[in-house]
C-alpha cells in the first residue's frame, strides 16, 4: 500500500516487476529482486537508486550500505494481521507452514523489539513509523506527516486515495 | 608498488619530541626535516588489537567489529576476549578470524603485489583463502589455545595468582622431578592434561642441567635457554608440539626453574598459524626458531616474581633480535609489494617501566632508533619510487589509579544487585540501566538486545546523555578530570558493526583507566584503586590522551591532520572499499529460524 501511495505521489519506484499483482496484492508488491542479495554484498544497484523509493523488508534494512543515507517510512501493522496475510499468500503459492504461529509471532516481536531500537540509532537513518491500520481510517493526517518527513512535492490527493477497505482483507477479526 | 612499514606498538610522541630535542634519537629525527613527521590520530578506544586493526582497513571498529578487548554476549551477558573468537564446526570448537574487513594487505594482493604481515595484531587463525603472507602477532594463543601463561617449577611450597606452580620433588640430592603440563585432549573421562617429566640436577650454584623428556640442557643461572622443542604424545599418531624458553631463576636453597607459556611450533601448528605453512616454517629453518605467542614478552612472569626485571628485558631482547633478523631475510628479496613488521616490545617494556624508570624506557627508544637506522641504511640503497612508513598504534601514559567503573555504575543507580556479590551474576537485570564489561566499554541493558533488558528505545538518548553528563564532570579529589571525554557510539563509529559496539566509550584522562576487573565485568568494593603493580602506565585511555606518530619518506604536512583512516592510502596509494562486507545477521541464532524460514517461503528473502 505505502508503495503505490508513494508512487501515486510521485516518487519514482525502484522495482524489476518481477512479482505482478495478484489476489494477494492487487496494487501490485513493486518490489526488487536485487534488495534480497544485498546480505551476499550485492549493492551495485543502489548506484542509480538515489532519491527514489525502494521495498526492504525490516530483517534486510541492517544489510543497507552504510555510505548512503535513507529515510525510511517504517509501516507497522497488527501482527496477528500479518500473520493471517501471509498464511493466505503461502497457501496462494502453494507453501506450506510447519511452524506454530505462536512461535512465529514471538519471533516477529522479538526481531521487531531488536531492530527499532537498532534503526533509531543509526546515524545514516531518518526513521518514520506509520501505522497501516491508522492509515486505513485516517490518511489524510498521515500523509502529510509522510510529506513533512520526506519534504518532496507529493501529490497527496493522490496518495490518500490508495488505502482501500477493500484491501484490508486480512484483519484479525475475519482469521 | 614497493612499500615497507615498521610498526612500533606504543611508540609516543611525547616521548619522541621530548628526546629528539635533545637529538638522542638521530635517526627519526631525519624523517622531521623533510617534513616527514606527524603525530597520528588513533581510533577509539586506543587499544593494541583495535587500533592495529583500523589502521589495516582504514576503519573505525564499527567498520570491522573489534571494539574492546573483552566484548560481551548480550543475551547471557557473560564477557569475552574478542581477539579469539571460536565456533562450533564438525571439527568441534575451532578458532575463527576476528574480523572480515578488507586490510591493504588483501587490496595490494588484490592488485597482484605479493603483501606480507609479520606480527601484527588480530590475524590469528591464518586466513589461508587470501594470498598474504602472515605471522600473526597479539591475539595468537599458547598450545592450550589460551592467552598464555608460564610454569614455575619451585622446591619449595608456594602459590601465584595466574602462573601455573609445579612444586618438584626431591628424587635425589640435588636432584628434582616434576612433570610439565602441557595442552588437554579429550579422554574417555572428560578432558585430559598432557604432561612430559622433567628432572633438574643442580651441577653448582650458578647452573643446573635440566631434562625434558628425552631432551637435555645446560642452563646458567639467570639465563633463559635457546627456544626448546617439545612434543606432547596425544594419541598413538598424534603429536602436540611446542616450544618454549626455560630459566633458572634460584639455585641457592630454594631451587627455581621457570618457563614461558608453551607456544606453538610455526613448523607442527595443529591451528592455522601463518599463512601460508611453509612461511612459518621456512622462516624457522632459514632464520632460525622464534617465539608464536601474541604476547610472548613475559609481562606475567614479571608481575608475579618468577623473573626479575633484567630478566624480562633480556627475553625482550631476545625476541626484538630474531624478528629483526626475520625482517631482514625478507627485505633480501623484497622487491615490489607490501612488507609491514610489527615490534611490539616497547609496549611491554612501558607498561612495566613507563612510570618509574624512564632509563629504561628511553634505552628501548633508542634501540628502536638504532633500528631504523639499520632499515634505512638498506632502503637508501633501493631505485625508483617507494613508500617507507613507521607508525605506532597509540602513545602511553600514567596509569596511577584503577577504575572500578561497575562500582561507579552501581553506586549512581544504574546497576542494581539482587543480594550483594562481586560480578555481572548477581546484578538484578530487572532494575539494571547500564553496566561495563571491557576497558572502555558501558552498554546499556536495552529491550529486545539485551537478554534481559530494560531500557527502552526512547529512553536510550535520555540515559546516555545523563551518563555522559555525569562521568564527563566526574574529579577526583584534587579537583582533576577522570574522564577525559566520553565517546557515544553513533558519533564515533560508523560500518555495518556498529550496532555490536558499546553504546558509550569512556576516554580516560592521564593517570586512569579501567581496572583489569572491569573489563570481565567485576563490582570490587571501591570505586577507585590505586595501581601499585609492576603494570604501571597504560594507553587505555582516551584517544587524545595518546596520539600515535607517523613517519614517512614524503612530505606529510599536504595532508593536513593525520589518521588511522588515511593509512591505506599512505601505504597502497588509495583508500579502501569496504562495502563488501556482510554484518552479522539481526536474526538470534535458532530462536529465528522459523521466521526466516517463513520470510523465504513467502519470497521476501
Amino acid at each position: 500500500m505505502m508503495m503505490k501511495m508513494l508512487a501515486e505521489g510521485g516518487l519514482s519506484v525502484v522495482t524489476d516487476e518481477l512479482r505482478s499483482a495478484d489476489d494477494d496484492n492487487p496494487n501490485g508488491y513493486f518490489e526488487l529482486e536485487a534488495v534480497k542479495r544485498m546480505s551476499a554484498g550485492n549493492v551495485a544497484w543502489f548506484a542509480d537508486a538515489e532519491g527514489k523509493v525502494v521495498k526492504v523488508i525490516s530483517a534486510l534494512l541492517e544489510y543497507l550500505p552504510s555510505k548512503f543515507s535513507y529515510k525510511i517510512i517504517f509501516m507497522e501493522r497488527e501482527i496477528k494481521e500479518i500473520l493471517a496475510s501471509q498464511l493466505k499468500m503461502l497457501t496462494h503459492r502453494n507453501e506450506t507452514s510447519r511452524a506454530d504461529e505462536a512461535e512465529i509471532e514471538a519471533q516477529f516481536r522479538k526481531h521487531l523489539e531488536i531492530v527499532k531500537p537498532w534503526l533509531v540509532r543509526q546515524p545514516n537513518m531518518k526513521i518514520l513509523f506509520v501505522s497501516y491500520n491508522k492509515m486505513l481510517s485516517e490518511a489524510a493526517p498521515l500523509c502529510e506527516k509522510i510529506l513533512e518527513f520526506l519534504g518532496a512535492p507529493l501529490d497527496v490527493s493522490r496518495m490518500k486515495a490508495v488505502p482501500r477497505r477493500d484491501l484490508y482483507r486480512n484483519r484479525k477479526d475475519r482469521v | 608498488m614497493k612499500t615497507l612499514i615498521l610498526g612500533f606498538d606504543s611508540f609516543d610522541p611525547a616521548v619522541f619530541e621530548q628526546m629528539a630535542g635533545q637529538n638522542l634519537l638521530p635517526n627519526l629525527e631525519k624523517f622531521i626535516e623533510h617534513g616527514g613527521y606527524s603525530r597520528l590520530e588513533v581510533c577509539s578506544p586506543p587499544q593494541t588489537e583495535v587500533s592495529w586493526t583500523s589502521i589495516a582497513t582504514g576503519t573505525d571498529p564499527g567498520g570491522h567489529g573489534i571494539f574492546d578487548f573483552v566484548h560481551r554476549d548480550p543475551v547471557t551477558y557473560a564477557p569475552f576476549v574478542s581477539i579469539l573468537p571460536t565456533k562450533k564446526g564438525i571439527a568441534g570448537e575451532q578458532f575463527v578470524p576476528p574480523y572480515t574487513a578488507k586490510t591493504f594487505f588483501e587490496e595490494a594482493a588484490a592488485l597482484g603485489y605479493p603483501a606480507t604481515a609479520l606480527w601484527w595484531p588480530a590475524m590469528f587463525p591464518a586466513r589461508s583463502e587470501l594470498p598474504v603472507m602472515t605471522l600473526p602477532g597479539l591475539g595468537t594463543p599458547d598450545i592450550r589455545g589460551q592467552l598464555g601463561v608460564g610454569a614455575l617449577f619451585t622446591s619449595e611450597n608456594e602459590t601465584k595468582p595466574k602462573t601455573i606452580v609445579v612444586k618438584m620433588e626431591g628424587a635425589a640430592k640435588n636432584r628434582f622431578t616434576a612433570s610439565l603440563p602441557g595442552p588437554q585432549t579429550a579422554g574417555r573421562d572428560g578432558p585430559r592434561t598432557i604432561s612430559l617429566p622433567i628432572a633438574v640436577d643442580v651441577l653448582d650454584d650458578r647452573s643446573v642441567r635440566l631434562t625434558v623428556d628425552k631432551t637435555q640442557i645446560r642452563l646458567s643461572l639467570g639465563e633463559w635457554s635457546e627456544i626448546i622443542e617439545l612434543k606432547f604424545r596425544a594419541g598413538m599418531l598424534f603429536n602436540i608440539h611446542a616450544i618454549t624458553r626455560f630459566i633458572a631463576t634460584s639455585l641457592s636453597g630454594a631451587v627455581r626453574i621457570y618457563a614461558l607459556p608453551l607456544q606453538i611450533h610455526p613448523a607442527h601448528s595443529t591451528w592455522h598459524y601463518s599463512s601460508s605453512g611453509s612461511f612459518a616454517k621456512n622462516l624457522w629453518n632459514e632464520v632460525g626458531p622464534y617465539l608464536t605467542l601474541g604476547w610472548p614478552q613475559d609481562t606475567t612472569g614479571l608481575e608475579e616474581g618468577c623473573i626479575t626485571d633484567n630478566q624480562f628485558l633480556d627475553l625482550c631482547e631476545k625476541i626484538f633480535e630474531r624478528r629483526i633478523q626475520i625482517l631482514f631475510h625478507l627485505m633480501k628479496n623484497f622487491h615490489e609489494g607490501v612488507l609491514a613488521s610489527i615490534f611490539d616490545d616497547l609496549d611491554r617494556v612501558q607498561h612495566m617501566f613507563f612510570h618509574n624508570r624512564m632509563d629504561v624506557v628511553q634505552d628501548w627508544y633508542k634501540r628502536l632508533d638504532r633500528f631504523v637506522g639499520d632499515v634505512s641504511a638498506r632502503v637508501d640503497e633501493w631505485s625508483g619510487k617507494y613508500r617507507y612508513l613507521i607508525l605506532s598504534d597509540h602513545g602511553f601514559s600514567d596509569f596511577r589509579n584503577k577504575i572500578h567503573l561497575n562500582r561507579w555504575l552501581l553506586e549512581n543507580n544504574y546497576i542494581s544487585m539482587k543480594n550483594g556479590g562481586s560480578d555481572l551474576t548477581g546484578v538484578d537485570w530487572n532494575r539494571t540501566k547500564a553496566y561495563a564489561v571491557g576497558l572502555n566499554s558501558v552498554y546499556l541493558n536495552i529491550t529486545g538486545r539485551e537478554g534481559q533488558g530494560i531500557v527502552q528505545a526512547n529512553q536510550i538518548e535520555g540515559i546516555l546523555s545523563e551518563l555522559n553528563e555525569k562521568l564527563s564532570g566526574w574529579k577526583d579529589s584534587h579537583g582533576s578530570s577522570i574522564v577525559q571525554k566520553i565517546r557515544l557510539k553513533h558519533e564515533t563509529y560508523s560500518g555495518p558493526y556498529t550496532r555490536f559496539g558499546p553504546d558509550l566509550v569512556v576516554g580516560y584522562a592521564s593517570g586512569y583507566r579501567g581496572s583489569a576487573e572491569t573489563g570481565l565485568g567485576k563490582i570490587p568494593a571501591t570505586v577507585i584503586e590505586q595501581n601499585t603493580d609492576h603494570w604501571g602506565a597504560d594507553h587505555c585511555m582516551d584517544a587524545d590522551v595518546v596520539p600515535g606518530v607517523i613517519f614517512a619518506n614524503r612530505d606529510l604536512r599536504d595532508f593536513g591532520a593525520l589518521s588511522f583512516r588515511d593509512i591505506p592510502f599512505l601505504a597502497i596509494g588509495k583508500h579502501l572499499d569496504q562495502s563488501h562486507l556482510k554484518p552479522p545477521s539481526q536474526a538470534t541464532g535458532e530462536g529465528q529460524k522459523d521466521l526466516e524460514e517463513r520470510l523465504k517461503g513467502l519470497g521476501y528473502l
